[in-house]
């Protein structure tokens, strides 16, 4: 080798950076990557997924303005009902331990009825990022975007209701998610 | 100018049809929606119920919606409401503001501890 010693190893990193992505490219024509959802990802997968995700929503939901009237009794009750329709089938409701589709989907759907976990989030961040995933879904996991067949007004609603739904008893779920005869809004 | 009309039709058709399957409208679960089970509520430990709790506020709504549904409560403003909430407060609580329309609201009272009350209408 007569080359200089700098022009060496830009030659060598970009063999093998060729050689790493040519590998990775034949790793995803192989086949050997486990798709079923009843095995976990890798760990690295899994972190990479995570991050992907994570760092995603956070991006696009910190400029999303809660409103005021965020823990008023009537949104309460409208995003009560609302979860119970469409979402307590994978998100579980207080006293239930598991669905269908919380046991087979991966990712899992967060027992959204369970005292809240690993998220740290001050309430106006996790309200931001509630509404931001229930409008816009997440891909490639269950988890649909509900934007297209329900106003802003009504998403806000089901945040409000997430946020009282860890402390809810089986009894107060029943009767906040009920839909009451005047629900449909005579008054 | 047929094929216009025709393109129209299909066009709103396809809408309406659309509509249908994304919309997802209240009204559409009220025929086999839950009632309220608003006995539960007697069962509940009343010392510990806050009034100004959002959860406790939006409980005492929808038993009073489904409770009172077809008198004149029913037709009170949302604002009345909270009025008629304080109302149902256990005696023990205590009540700072008397609420001027107090006579319609004594009756219902017994009403609500037995199952009939949650009547339809
Ligand atoms: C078909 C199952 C399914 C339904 C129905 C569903 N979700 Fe989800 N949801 C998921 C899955 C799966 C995830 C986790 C996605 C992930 O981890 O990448 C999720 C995540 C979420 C999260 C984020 C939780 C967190 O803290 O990370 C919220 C909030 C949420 N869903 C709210 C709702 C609401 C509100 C509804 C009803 C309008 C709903 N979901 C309906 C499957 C579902
Ligand atoms: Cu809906």
């Amino acid at each position: 080798m007569t080359l200089s010693k700098p022009f060496g190893c830009i030659r060598c990193l970009s063999v093998a950076a060729i050689v790493i992505g040519l590998g990775g490219i034949g790793f995803v024509y192989s086949g050997l990557y486990p798709m079923h959802a009843d095995v976990p990802h890798n760990d690295f997968t899994y972190w990479v997924l995570e991050t992907l995700r994570e760092r995603s929503i956070d991006r696009a939901s910190g400029n999303i303005q809660v409103p005021a009237d965020i823990d008023s009794s009537d949104r309460l009750l409208a995003g009560g009902a609302d979860y119970n329709d469409m979402c307590a089938g994978c998100h579980l409701s207080p006293g239930q331990k598991d669905s269908d589709l919380s046991l087979g989907l991966y990712p899992a759907p967060p027992n959204l009825a369970a005292a809240p976990g690993e998220h740290g989030d001050e309430p106006t961040q996790q309200a931001q990022r509630r509404f931001w995933i229930i409008k816009h879904g997440i891909k490639g996991s269950g988890m649909p975007a509900w934007g297209s067949g329900h106003d802003d007004d009504r998403i806000w609603n089901m945040v409000a209701f997430l946020e009282k739904l860890p402390a809810l008893s089986p009894e107060q779920y029943q009767i906040l998610s009920a839909r009451a005869e005047t629900g449909d809004g005579h008054h | 100018m047929k094929n216009l009309i025709i393109t129209i039709l299909t066009l709103f058709s396809i809408m309406a049809l659309a509509s249908t399957a994304q919309a997802h409208d209240p009204k559409e679960h009220m025929k086999d929606a839950e009632k309220p089970n608003c006995a539960a509520m007697k069962d509940m430990d009343h010392s510990k119920m806050d009034m100004n709790d959002p959860v406790m506020q939006a409980m005492m709504k929808q038993c009073m919606a489904s409770m009172h549904g077809d008198d004149e409560a029913s037709e009170a403003s949302p604002g009345d409401h909270d009025e008629h909430m304080k109302h149902d407060a256990p005696p023990n609580d205590d009540e700072t503001s008397a609420a001027p329309d107090d006579n319609h609201h004594e009756k219902p009272e017994a009403s609500e501890e037995t199952p009939g009350a949650e009547h339809s209408h």
